[in-house]
């Protein structure tokens, strides 16, 4: 690997890095506004100029440097510092500086890098140049072509990672302007990315536009459920409300890309069939009291009779505090779980990020299937629905009744979910389960990447973490499965679970952690007798 | 520590009389000098209002365009600034603008509000002021006292403080000098600098 030196300081980088990323690497910052990691150089912003001390020509652009051993640079010379203020000035010399009305302000390169580079005295004698604002370019968003800077990211992204090609740079100069070919609408599924990767306010999204000022909002890490991608995500949110969500880098999962669709994911905390209370035969009441009931209706079942679903849409924390409950506290449950859409799922299919499998936790319940091979599948759960063999079903956010349609009659549904939907309406008993960013717990994607959510809001209603009214479920049923915090529930779940082992929360950190691959034959049957053994 | 003051009484001091007529004589002087003279240094309020000085910083009201709609554009600096952070503002588009944001709606919480008036200076558009020099801001009702959008841009016409409204419509009982089209009820000189 090559070494450079930025301001003194030597730093060994894989050939090819840039030295945008090289200097970020040892925390010098170069402002820029065209590059970005996951879109080609354009090198036409001028921001990242730098001198150059040896092994090259200089000042060049430090977004199209790449590293090879001799190199040196330097970011902190009176020169670098006139450059960036020379390319400011350009840069703002036809902006509206409409900074009240425009959404970006508050996350602005603009903005940002004029506090530090500025001119602050104008020397603009002619009038500005106008342009085209307000455009209506998009079902997500709008376009003022007077506030680019002509960075061009947009133009790149729609070349190289929709492949749609609809934006591009007209006219020459400074009456360059950003536009859209005439006839044309952005109609694809990643319309707010364009958003996102605008450094400035020239493309911002109509779904957010003016609903609040983003200084105020906080940023909560999570991850998307909204299919088996589970793109990266920051939920900004302020006094309990989200307010938008943010793809958040995984070079992993999703690089800093997510869909339309995951955006609006917020929007279920608060939609018309979000369980908010607990239910018993469709009345609706106390969680205690529907607790109660379904503590009865599962001590009065036959030995036998009783059956488990997981969820794939739940986390790996509440699959594992179920089927320890069905494994300890309800001896004798059979354990099922159920692949693929629940019916009525969203359909949108892509092969960039938007997965056919909407269950953002299949492959977490595919690991607890292979570590636990007792447990069946959706068909032998319609077989034992079918020969009466089962009688009760507790069931995770899955809806069964919907799947198995009217051979399930007479068979006796406790639910745990967040939303309305075949299942519930049946169903003899509903806990109201929380939002994926109303809880602490982990999914696992498509590829098997273990990733967080984090709590942004507090649970909406009576609604409570899966986990954590499995593990009451499990206390009134005389042994719970221990999970009293999500934390200490995945704890529990990496010591007994191979696919899961060694993860904590801590080292799961921001970006997640693959879930360990299967061990060979022999080691499995020697782990999955230990696990036999209570793990306390 | 209680250090005790030797003040020794004289003759006079402790038969209490001449000391007693001593006060009340004072008193007869201010009486009978304001039976005389009309430069009390107190105001009748509220049948008259002393001249609010030009900085004064009254009741907050909002300016308007030409056309009659707010100046503000609901950027959210007076609310950010506000160190009692009793200014609420939801903004909405105006879709037939070029300055496309304006504030749906805009509050103030007077109960709350401490009258610094950075909300003023933080104001990039002038849309907000605090020169009505109106300072009778009370309600019978909590509610009442949270200043609206519409108040806020009415109250240089038409809503003035209650007293004012009062003479506008009970003329016979105004005080000299009140013709019902000033700006502020206005009876009292102040060039004697009290």
């Amino acid at each position: 690997m090559p070494t450079v030196k930025i301001n003194g300081i030597e730093v060994e980088v894989p050939a090819g890095t840039n030295m945008i990323e090289a200097a970020a690497k040892i925390g010098i910052e170069i402002p820029h506004y065209c590059y970005h990691p996951h879109l080609t150089v354009a090198g036409n912003c001028r921001m990242c100029l730098c001198d150059v001390e040896a092994g090259g020509r200089g000042p060049d652009i430090a977004c199209n440097m790449q590293a090879r051993d001799g190199l040196a640079i330097r970011t902190d010379t009176p020169r670098v510092k006139q450059m960036r203020k020379s390319v400011m000035e350009f840069l703002l010399k036809n902006h509206p500086l409409d900074c009240p009305i425009c959404d970006q302000s508050g996350e602005c390169r603009l903005q940002d890098y004029y506090m530090d580079y500025g001119q602050y005295e104008s020397r603009l004698a002619d009038p500005k140049v106008t342009k085209h604002k307000r455009q209506d370019i998009g079902d997500h968003l709008v376009l003022d072509a007077e506030r680019c800077v002509a960075c061009s990211r947009c133009v790149r992204f729609g070349d190289q990672i929709t492949g749609t090609g609809e934006l591009r740079l007209f006219n020459r100069t400074d009456h360059t302007e950003i536009g859209i070919f005439p006839g044309v609408r952005i109609d694809h599924d990643y319309q707010g990315n364009l958003a996102d990767i605008c450094p400035v306010g020239a493309i911002t999204s109509k779904d957010f536009r003016f609903q609040k000022r983003v200084w105020y909002l906080t940023d909560t890490d999570s991850i998307c459920t909204a299919c088996a991608t589970g793109c990266d995500i920051k939920v900004c949110h302020e006094r309990n409300q989200v307010f938008r969500i943010k793809p958040r880098r995984n070079d992993a999962v999703n690089q800093s890309w997510m869909c339309d669709h995951g955006r609006m994911i917020w929007q279920d905390l608060t939609s018309l069939g979000r369980l908010l209370q607990a239910r018993v035969e469709g009345q609706v009441g106390n969680t205690d009291a529907a607790m109660q009931t379904a503590v009865e209706t599962l001590q009065g079942a036959e030995p036998g009779t009783v059956g488990v679903v997981l969820g794939t849409q739940a986390s790996n924390e509440a699959n594992w505090a179920l089927w320890r409950l069905a494994k300890d506290a309800l001896k004798g449950a059979s354990v099922f779980w159920c692949q693929g859409n629940d019916p009525g799922a969203w359909d949108r299919v892509d092969d960039l990020l938007i997965d056919a499998d909407k269950n953002p936790n299949t492959e977490g319940v595919r690991a607890l299937t292979r570590h636990d091979a007792s447990i069946g599948d959706g068909a032998d759960l319609a077989h034992a629905v079918r020969e009466g063999n089962l009688k009760t079903l507790l069931v995770l956010q899955d809806d069964v009744l919907g799947r198995l349609g009217d051979a399930a009659d007479g068979v006796a549904v406790l639910y745990i979910g967040t939303h309305r939907n075949g299942t519930v309406d049946k169903a003899a008993v509903v806990l109201p389960a929380a939002h994926t960013v109303e809880q602490d717990a982990t999914y696992t994607n498509r590829r098997g990447q273990v990733q967080r959510v984090r709590r942004a809001v507090h649970p909406a209603g009576d609604s409570r973490p899966a986990w954590q009214l499995l593990d009451r479920l499990g206390a009134s049923l005389g042994k719970a499965p221990g999970a009293s915090t999500a934390a200490i529930a995945f704890k529990k779940l990496s010591a007994q679970v191979p696919a899961f082992a060694d993860m904590t929360y801590r080292a799961l950190g921001t970006q997640g952690l693959p879930l360990v691959a299967p061990q060979p034959e022999a080691q499995t049957d020697q782990a999955s007798q230990e696990h036999h053994e209570p793990a306390k | 520590m209680t250090l005790p003051v030797q003040r020794p009484r004289s003759f006079l001091e402790r038969l209490f009389i001449p000391e007693i007529l001593r006060g009340l004589y004072i008193t007869l002087q201010h009486g009978l000098h304001n039976l005389f003279h009309q430069d009390q240094p107190t105001v009748e309020y509220p049948d008259m209002r002393r001249v609010m000085p030009d900085r004064y910083k009254g009741a907050h009201r909002l300016t308007t365009r030409p056309d009659g709609k707010v100046k503000c554009v609901a950027c959210m600096c007076c609310a950010q600034v506000c160190p009692a952070r009793c200014i609420t503002i939801e903004a909405g588009e105006d879709a037939d603008e070029p300055i496309e944001k304006y504030p749906v709606q805009f509050q103030i919480d007077m109960l709350r509000c401490i009258y610094c008036g950075y909300c003023v200076e933080a104001c990039p558009k002038d849309a907000i002021r605090m020169d009505t020099g109106i300072y009778e801001i009370n309600s019978f009702t909590r509610q009442d006292m949270i200043h609206d959008k519409a108040y806020m841009t009415d109250l240089m016409d038409g809503k003035k403080p209650l007293a004012e409204k009062f003479y506008r419509d009970q003329p016979d009982q105004a005080p000299a000098g009140f013709d019902g089209t000033q700006d502020r009820v206005v009876s009292v000189d102040d060039s004697r600098g009290l």
